[in-house]
């Protein structure tokens, strides 16, 4: 079987799952800046996404913008059938089934890494505490750190507390996980993330981290200034770029 | 000890550095030695003072306290005090007054306008800032005579002027409004209140618990304060059955008053002792980990050894510096015995509190607002206004700095976990905002209990203004000034101890 001849197979098979994330003509401007530029793409339920990029090219700003981090000004964005607008309960809405995880962490200091993974459940979930907590210690182990709940995020390796985050996120049990760059992941927080991406999460990963790709996405997307300027598979992206954009890109990186 | 630790033991001894660079012995020589610099060095100081004082005929003497006092003070719990030492208690209390309302009001002020500099709102944020720009570079003084100076542009109180039985009583006089007055029923109520505040506390536990079990919203607080709010309501009307009260605290001030100052001495020391023990053991049971004790470092064993010491230092102290102290204790127990039980007693079975509304006398040739309301008067009224409006500019600075302190990233968390607006404020942003804002929150207060001592500018009887009154009258200004010192020293000092309890409870824990 050739290359198109997979990515038809695998577009067909996507075709009859339901919509994750629509974006049509999504605009963003800083200022003057343009930051997104006609952004237009569908993720698929199930589908692992890895946005690729030069930086400055507008990855975080479009992930930021799906969980409504920023607002967009032009276009529409549809997440799991609700769309953002002002609207305020769907925000919360949306908020609540997508998990991310920020390239900082953003660990909340003044917490143990247990309370930072309850606390949404808690107060957000309103789950009850020992029901919260049961689910943290799971998550902590899945992750890896079972034996660091006690602990502050200020006493732990970076790698810790990116596993923590995935936690936290996870914790809300979300249906769509957004990681913006967890760049220089070490080997077990890819892991934790492959194993994600097996169990049938939908996800949108901004990485540079080509193997990650390869192996994991189901589709690779390229974006510059703003633009997304070629979207495929793993094997197509990486063997047979159309664009010559892309191919300057993956040059300079490989 | 088994052998092989004695002879580990040895071989480390036998390569010790000479005691000189041996970094234990030196840290404990330079402990002792300061600690014996400090001792000596107050010691000379002290007794050169009181010799040049001698040689001068000056005596440091206290007893011009109970001498009668010749002055009148404008305002406060006793304004025609009996002695020098009342007065100045009323002036203790006049400060107090207004650094505790000061301390309070300026918070609220400076919290809001603090917060209202951040605004979006484009006219808050401005009208904010403008307010601190100006309010901080002016000199404190100069908006106490300032205020002082508007004061006096309000009308005269005339006699016939009213509004008697007011609301609200504004003059050239000052500012009078209703007072909420301790009536005979009140201590009987406290009972109630205080059962309910247990009561309540029980509730609270009770409701936290299900919110954990269940996850459901069971509003802990707010039961509380219906709780509460309940147990005074019941009590207002059923608090003359604790009449009996009284006659309990009778029995046990005759209890105390038969006791002999040997007893108390002994009652002391142990306590002092077992003071000290407790804190060792809690210290100790702090460093023990499932592995055992941890290995105590020499900081650890100096602060051991001191608690120790302070131990007897009190016990000696009371023994041979203050011989005098069981008896004290005995006598002035028996009094506060005595004033509680009549706190209680028979007679008082009235309202627990009144409200008293402004109203106007004639005092001399002059209409006053009477003493019904709470008076402020022009002097009070410029120094509390001063010191507050002054120091909510600082806190609001120091509350805009706490907030804009916490990263940003944190809210974006808190937002993306799905957190509401008033949950990730009170969860996520207030706690780390809180801990940058607190130290120099608690030196803002120190720094506006200080400056009420700018009162004697415009004649308000504050502790200073009182001390004034009473070193030119008797001449002992040395005196005085030892008392003023105290005073604020000890005010600071209450102030630090609270702000520093926040503190450690605040604290992050970092790597
Ligand atoms: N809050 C902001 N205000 C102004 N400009 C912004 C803001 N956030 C992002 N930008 C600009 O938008 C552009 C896209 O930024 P973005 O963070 O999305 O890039 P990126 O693709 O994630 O880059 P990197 O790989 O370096 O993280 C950049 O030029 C950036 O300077
Ligand atoms: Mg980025």
């Amino acid at each position: 079987m050739s290359v198109s001849d997979a990515t038809t197979a695998l577009t067909e098979e996507l075709a009859a799952r339901d919509d994750m994330i629509v974006c049509e003509g999504v605009n963003k401007w800083f200022g003057d800046f343009q930051a997104l530029d006609g952004i237009t793409a569908i993720i698929k339920e199930r589908e692992v996404v890895v946005v690729l990029g030069p930086s400055g090219s507008g990855k975080s700003t479009w992930i930021r913008c799906i969980n409504r981090l920023e607002a967009h000004q032009e276009g529409r964005i549809v997440v799991d059938g609700v769309e953002l607008t002002n609207d305020l309960r769907n925000i919360e809405k949306i908020r609540s089934e997508v998990g991310m995880v920020f390239q900082q962490f953003n660990l909340f200091p003044h917490l143990t890494v247990e309370d930072n993974v309850t606390l949404a459940p808690i107060w957000v979930r309103k789950k009850p505490k020992g029901e919260a907590e049961e689910l943290a210690r799971s998550l902590l182990e899945r992750v890896g750190i079972p034996e660091q709940a006690e602990k502050y995020p200020g006493q732990l390796s970076g790698g810790q507390q990116q596993r923590v985050a995935i936690a936290r996120a996870l914790a809300m049990e979300p249906r769509i996980m957004l990681f913006d760059e967890p760049t220089s992941v070490i080997k077990e927080v890819l892991d934790v993330m492959k194993e994600l991406a097996l169990s049938g999460m939908t996800m949108m990963v901004v990485t540079h981290e080509m193997g990650f790709a390869r192996e994991v996405a189901d589709r690779v997307i390229f974006m510059e200034d703003g633009q997304i300027v070629e979207t495929g598979t793993p094997e197509h992206f990486f063997t047979d770029p159309r664009e010559e954009r892309t191919k300057l890109f993956l040059s300079q990186i490989l | 000890m088994s052998n092989t630790d004695q002879a580990t033991l040895a071989a480390t001894q036998s390569q010790r550095p000479p005691f000189y660079r041996d970094a234990t012995v030196v840290k404990w020589l330079a402990q002792v030695f300061t600690l014996l610099l400090v001792v000596f060095a107050l010691f000379f100081l002290t007794t050169q003072a009181l010799e040049n004082l001698n040689r001068q005929g000056i005596e440091i003497k206290y007893d011009f306290l109970s001498i009668g006092l010749g002055s009148d003070l404008r305002e406060g719990i006793d304004t025609d005090p009996d002695t020098a030492g009342r007065a100045l208690w009323a002036g203790a209390v006049n400060t107090l007054r207004i650094a505790a309302g000061g301390i309070v009001a300026a918070t609220i002020l400076g919290v809001l306008i603090g917060v209202g500099r951040l605004s979006s709102n484009w006219i808050v944020s401005r009208m904010c800032s403008v307010y601190i720009e100006t309010i901080r570079n002016i000199p404190l003084l100069v908006q106490i005579v300032l205020i002082w100076a508007l004061v006096a542009t309000l009308p005269d109180v005339e006699l016939d002027q009213g509004p008697i039985n007011g609301l609200l009583h504004l003059s050239n006089k000052g500012m009078s409004v209703p007072r909420l007055h301790i009536d005979d029923g009140f201590y009987q109520w406290l009972i109630f209140i205080g059962a309910g505040w247990l009561v309540g506390t029980f509730v609270k536990r009770r409701r936290e618990r299900r919110h954990d079990a269940t996850g459901r919203d069971t509003y802990p607080v707010l039961s509380f304060l219906a709780v509460l709010a309940a147990f005074g309501a019941v009590g207002w009307v059923a608090h003359p059955m604790f009449r009996w009260v009284g006659a309990i605290f009778d029995f046990i001030g005759d209890g105390f008053s038969s006791l002999t100052p040997v007893v108390v001495q002994v009652v002391l020391s142990l306590a002092a002792l077992a003071a000290a023990a407790w804190w060792i053991r809690r210290f100790l049971a702090r460093l023990r980990t499932p592995a055992g004790l941890m290995k105590l470092t020499d900081d650890d064993k100096f602060r051991i050894i001191f608690a120790g010491v302070g131990a007897l230092a009190v016990i000696a102290f009371m023994l041979v510096g203050w011989p005098g102290l069981a008896s004290w204790i005995i006598n002035s127990g028996t009094d506060l015995l005595g004033v509680i039980a009549d706190k209680f007693g028979d007679g008082r079975t009235g309202q627990p509190l009144d409200i008293k509304r402004p109203d106007v006398e004639q005092l001399g040739n002059f209409p006053n607002p009477g003493p019904a309301g709470l008076n402020l008067t022009q002097g009070g009224a410029a120094v509390f206004f001063g010191v507050v409006l002054y120091t909510a500019s600082f806190i609001a600075e120091i509350v805009r700095g706490g907030i804009l302190a916490v990263p940003k990233g944190q809210t974006e968390a808190a937002q993306a976990v799905g957190l509401r607006r008033v949950t990730m404020l009170r969860r996520v942003i207030l706690p780390q905002a809180f801990r940058v804002i607190l130290p120099p929150l608690g030196n803002q207060y120190l720094n506006l209990t200080k400056n009420t001592s700018l009162a004697i500018a415009v004649g308000y009887s504050d502790f200073v203004q009182v001390g004034q009154i009473v070193y030119n009258q008797t001449g002992k200004t040395l005196e005085v000034i030892s008392l003023w010192m105290l005073f604020y020293l000890a005010c600071s000092l209450t102030i630090s101890v609270v702000v520093n309890f926040f503190n450690i409870r605040m604290k992050i824990v970092e790597r």
